[in-house]
């Protein structure tokens, strides 16, 4: 196996011979509300069998095209290669967005400061700030703790700091790995998945994303700054399908659009629009 | 009647056991020609010098670059690290166990070192992220312990078991008479192991180490997990690096099918694939070289 991913099987309980199984695969960050929400759909509709495993939007999505899964979670939308291939291969998909996901950027407990803001953040991810000099005012050297490049957050970071990472940033395994990592450095800056999060989290600091130097910063436990769309770091997930799974699955979306679907959705940490 | 019984029995049995024998070769085979078909795709499209010189490995930047140097480097840094600390200790525990150790204790060691070997790779980097890299972080002042010489500590530590195990049975079988002569002329024991019995094991010593070479080199889950896996160029023990395996089991599971990215990735399989069998034949070598001397 690729990587250490999480894998739940929801065992069938009864024999019934109408079983229908939904194989979902794909991003690392939504693995577990997904498993939450097969687990729950389950109890309601035991006729439903659903296997979740996480491995990377990117793994998702290359499932669909192996034809090895019905739903590829994505934190990510798809890029022109993955339409192409999608397109050469003569796969329909449907998509479906079923939460938002901010991404909140974490530092040690003994950071000095709550707040930063686009520009140096920027500077900090892509290395050319190799000191907190310019952000803290302490000289200690800047480790960043990162996703390897399979993972949607890895991209979505990149891609909306408009920024090539340093060459220097850690490719951790995942959020709880970069959890870790952080609670122990206190050089440290890492991003990971709001669902990891609550205010109770202890020993990290989640900071607060300022646009602009010297505009009003915004925390992604807000969640009517989330719902206004004015946290810098946040997504629509997704969910792919190809047109042969769309009519199998369709229980299965109406259940996380349902008030139950969208209450464990809240209660990982997720949002709706 | 009986006989031609047993006579089809037995051209039966030759048979089965000749399909399975050429079935493990098969398999062989397989996976070295599909590694040579992709890494001759790969070479179409990326010259091979550029391949072996380049010090940048970075295949999804907007200037794609297949420079496998820092990965060697990386893969060379911790095996070389991990040597440094299991040899010593690997032939230490193998000379112990073999003639320090009663028989009681020997009975208990010799299991207990190749126990070491049952534990998952995946545990080890555990620890490795745990206890062996905040350790060395407050040992040396460096903010995080996701290094090469953690890397190189976990390898260590998984190699043991190879070294110690191939290098007690080499140490195990010198002659007594080597040591009863050493004994003879006045040579204490100490003497003896340093000067007589470790130089007459020596083959069996360098195939033990080359085999925990090729066990280091091939290690991906431990390395991925406690060395930071930073593509930058390696400068030193305290610096992340990140090794060949490391590099293909992050890139594999999202490069997509045919593209010159998914065919470096086969290219530096290979690479690694040649790095292990060199170190796999020179133990082979060795243990073959031990065997014959002793046998005359």
């Amino acid at each position: 196996m690729k990587k250490i991913c999480v894998f739940f099987l929801i065992v069938l309980i009864s024999c019934n011979d109408r079983q229908t199984i939904i194989k979902i695969k794909g991003s690392d960050t939504e693995v577990n509300l997904a498993v939450n929400l097969a687990e729950q759909f389950h109890g309601i509709k035991p006729e439903y069998t659903i296997s979740v495993s996480g491995g990377g939007s990117g793994m998702g999505i290359a499932s669909i095209l192996k034809k090895q899964a019905d739903i590829a979670n994505s934190s990510r939308p798809l890029t022109e290669e993955e339409k192409l291939l999608f397109k050469k291969m003569g796969i329909e998909l449907k998509i479906f967005v079923f939460a938002e996901d901010a991404t909140a950027i974490i530092v040690h407990e003994n950071f000095p400061v709550d707040t930063i803001d686009v520009p140096a953040l920027s500077k900090v991810m892509s290395g050319e700030y190799k000191s907190w000099l310019p952000v803290t005012g302490k000289d200690l050297p800047i480790t960043i703790y990162g996703r390897q490049s399979n993972s949607g957050t890895h991209s979505f970071i990149k891609k909306k700091l408009g920024i090539a990472f340093s060459r220097e940033a850690k490719e951790m395994n995942g959020n709880a790995q970069i959890m870790e990592s952080i609670k122990q450095d206190e050089s440290g800056i890492g991003y990971i998945g709001a669902g990891y999060i609550s205010s109770e989290t202890k020993g990290v600091k989640i900071l607060r994303i300022a646009e602009r130097p010297g505009t009003a910063a915004v925390s992604p436990l807000d969640k009517s700054s989330i719902k206004a769309q004015r946290y810098f770091f946040q997504r629509p997930l997704y969910q792919f399908i190809p047109l042969s799974s769309w009519q199998k699955v369709q229980t299965f979306l109406q259940f996380e659009k349902s008030d139950e679907g969208k209450a464990i959705i809240q209660k990982e940490g997720y949002y709706i629009l | 009647m009986n006989t031609r019984v047993r006579e089809r029995y037995d051209a039966v049995f030759k048979l089965l056991f000749k399909t399975t024998g050429m079935l493990v070769i098969a398999v062989l085979g397989g996976i070295f020609l599909m590694l040579v078909w992709n890494t001759v795709a790969f070479f179409i499209k990326v010259s091979p010098v550029d391949f072996i010189t380049g010090t940048q490995w970075n295949p999804s930047g907007s200037q794609a670059s297949y420079g496998i140097l820092p990965l060697v480097v990386s893969t060379t840094l911790v095996t070389i690290g991990a040597m440094l600390i299991a040899i010593p200790l690997g032939i230490g525990t193998a000379a112990f166990i073999s003639e320090y150790a009663g028989k009681r204790l020997k009975n208990f060691l010799k299991p207990a070192v190749e126990m070491l070997a049952a534990i998952p790779s995946v545990a080890i980097g555990f620890l490795g992220i745990v206890v062996v890299g905040p350790g060395i972080a407050a040992l040396t002042g460096q903010p995080n312990g996701l290094n090469a010489l953690n890397g190189a500590v976990l390898l260590a530590v998984m190699a043991l078991p190879t070294i110690v195990t191939i290098a007690e049975d080499a140490i195990n079988a010198v002659p007594a008479s080597y040591r009863e002569a050493s004994y003879g002329v006045g040579a204490n024991r100490w003497q003896t192991l340093v000067f007589v019995t470790i130089p007459a094991a020596a083959p069996g010593i360098i195939a033990a180490i080359m085999l925990g070479v090729g066990r280091a080199i091939g290690e991906t889950m431990t390395v991925l997990m406690a060395t930071g896996n930073v593509s930058a160029f390696p400068k030193g023990f305290f610096h992340s690096v990140r090794t060949i395996t490391a590099t293909i089991a992050i890139e594999m599971g999202e490069v997509p099918y045919q593209t010159t990215h998914y065919f470096a990735l086969f290219a530096i399989a290979a690479v690694l694939f040649l790095m292990t069998l060199a170190a796999n034949l020179a133990g082979e070598y060795f243990v073959n070289r031990f065997r014959k001397y002793h046998a005359a």
